[in-house]
């Protein structure tokens, strides 16, 4: 069992300090409430004149904005494995082209995707007619567009961890037995090494997924998106800060404590069999 | 160390690549023989040898090579020659703070365990760093209208939100490496011998933490500069903005122009013009992009040193 109440508990604790320290900060570091409104529920969103209630619509923008999400991680990993997959069964030599490509699409910032398919779904439109929308009215929001540009980043991480240790892997004794017995690239590649990348891929679970987050900001933002960041930029400290940021902060605890205690679990396993 | 560094074609050419662009951030109206004020002009229409209109802003890539104008026509090619140094000094300077304090602070009291900041870091791991140094980027702006600072004031105080943002997590990386090194048997030998703090610190800690500490450097300034792209979306300029009013007299509008030229303030400025002037914006993040590429030439460069010193 990977999980236990107490320590997670423990972590949320932790977090909702946290959460209170930062959403106080502002205000005690400059002396300064940029909290304008008289009620702690409102925010006001620059540029529009009336603030509003967080109540009730932060459900629908957390349900929206945790669809995008996993759908994008979800999306992200198959795409990694797949990409992994077929890579690992070509031959030497576009592997390595392969591994310098990634060092290529890694520096490229989430900012410069995010505007790059923007740009290149109005091209798309100007050249086919071909409409994919790309900005967010509020009757309708957008998923298609903001799933695939927050999956890209993730994929190309996944693709290089997951493909560096498949790499580690093929050399390990096991592998060579498992040649030596006749089977098959593809099988050995299949029934064995993969099972055992997978369960690795947990250890960097957490960094992606904070990335993730970060780059789900960006994306609200420059699509325009309906979602839990946008909101949690708008209103700018103060109780709503507060709260919003604990509607991110408690479902992902629950992943981060699984995470490390997956790692801890895995570690453990490593010393012992070492021993 | 730096001998085997230099022997990594990736460190080398990444390195060479800042170094260079630093180097004509600095020299390049001499180096192109202009006149820096007369090409960083604002530039309304285009006129043929009659004088004659032909054009107005912004200017696409093909009209005024090799990069165009922005949206208020200035030529973007000189503007992000000469925002590198800043975007680089910026980046450069909030990355050695952050781990330079982070490493002093750590070493004061290394058995320490910091329970409140790992509070701060676990909090800060679902907030994106970029809506944290919105909300602190915000309060100072506001300060700012109601009771104007002077410009070094402002960018020093933006520049320690940079830097603080990024402390906490990295306390925390450096108090558990810290740990790790002071319990190697021969920093506890040295201990027994009699050694001060200080010296061990010095002499022993820091040479075993260097390698990862030029990491580090290099991530946090990745970090950085992404951050500083973000926060130019965000229409938070480093050094504050200055309103502009332009159009015709039926027709003004209020325009922030940042003060500094740093590329972020590029980015921002057009922002909001993205399918008029895509050129405006797509140049400065590649620039982003390629600045970015040479500091993870650097790292591989670095990674592959320790690499071989690990196998001799």
């Amino acid at each position: 069992m990977y999980f236990s109440i107490h320590s997670y508990f423990k972590r949320l604790r932790a977090t909702i300090l946290g959460v209170l320290i930062l959403s106080i900060l502002p205000p005690l570091v400059f002396g300064i409430n940029t909290q304008l409104e008289p009620e702690v529920w409102l925010y006001t969103i620059i540029g529009l004149p009336e603030p509003y209630p967080i109540f009730p619509e932060i459900y629908e923008k957390f349900l929206y904005s945790m669809t995008i999400f996993f759908s994008a991680l979800l999306l992200g990993l198959l795409s990694a494995m797949i990409l992994t997959f077929t890579t690992s069964l070509l031959p030497r030599f576009i592997q390595r082209m392969i591994t310098h490509l990634l060092t290529i699409l890694e520096s490229l910032p989430d900012l410069f995707i995010v505007v790059v398919l923007q740009v290149f779904v109005v091209y798309l439109y100007k050249q086919t007619g071909v409409v994919i929308y790309f900005y967010n009215d509020y009757e309708n929001p957008i998923y298609l567009l903001p799933i695939l540009v927050l999956s890209f980043v993730p994929a190309i991480q996944l693709f290089k961890i997951t493909f560096l240790l498949m790499r580690e892997e093929q050399h390990k004794s096991y592998v060579t037995v498992a040649r030596a017995l006749g089977l098959g690239r593809f099988y050995i590649m299949m029934r064995h090494v993969f099972r055992n990348v997978l369960s690795s891929l947990c250890q960097y679970s957490k960094t992606i997924v904070v990335f993730m987050l970060s780059n789900l900001f960006i994306v609200e933002y420059v699509y325009n998106l309906n979602g839990l960041m946008y909101l949690l930029m708008n209103t700018k400290g103060g109780a709503a800060f507060l709260v919003t940021a604990m509607f991110i902060a408690i479902p992902f605890s629950v992943l981060f404590e699984l995470a490390d205690n997956f790692k801890m679990a895995s570690n453990n396993d490593n010393k012992e069999s070492a021993a | 160390m730096i001998l085997k560094l230099v022997k990594q074609p990736q460190f080398v050419i990444g390195f060479l690549f800042i170094l260079s662009l630093l180097f004509l951030s600095f020299y390049w109206p001499s180096l192109f023989n202009v006149n820096k004020a007369e090409s960083l002009k604002l530039m309304e229409f285009m006129y043929d040898e009659n004088g004659a209109i032909t054009g107005s802003i912004p200017f696409s890539p093909s009209e005024v090579p090799p990069f165009g104008t922005d949206v208020t026509g200035r030529q973007l090619f000189y503007q992000i020659l000469d925002g590198a140094k800043y975007t680089l000094i910026i980046t450069f300077g909030v990355a050695f703070f952050r781990i330079f304090l982070s490493v002093v602070i750590t070493l004061i009291n290394p058995k320490a365990n910091y329970s409140f900041l790992n509070d701060l870091v676990s909090a800060t791991l679902t907030i994106p760093t970029t809506i944290l140094a919105y909300i602190f980027m915000t309060s100072l702006m506001m300060k700012n209208t109601i009771e104007p600072m002077g410009l070094t004031k402002l960018i020093i105080i933006q520049g320690l939100i940079l830097v603080g943002i990024g402390i906490p997590p990295l306390i925390s990386t450096f108090s558990g490496e810290i740990k790790s090194i002071l319990n190697l048997d021969y920093i506890k030998n040295t201990f027994a011998l009699g050694a001060k703090k200080p010296y061990v610190y010095y002499r022993h800690v820091l040479p075993e933490l260097s390698t990862r500490l030029i990491l580090l450097f290099a991530q946090q300034m990745i970090q950085v500069l992404i951050l500083l792209a973000h926060l130019g979306v965000l229409s938070i300029f480093i050094g504050g903005a200055q309103t502009l009013m332009l159009g015709d007299i039926f027709n003004l509008t209020p325009k922030d122009i940042p003060l500094a030229g740093e590329w972020s303030g590029i980015i921002g400025m057009s922002f909001t013009k993205l399918q008029t002037a895509p050129w405006a914006i797509l140049i400065p993040l590649s620039c982003f992009a390629v600045t970015i590429f040479a500091l993870n030439l650097i790292i591989q460069g670095v990674q592959h040193g320790v690499e071989e010193t690990r196998k001799l």
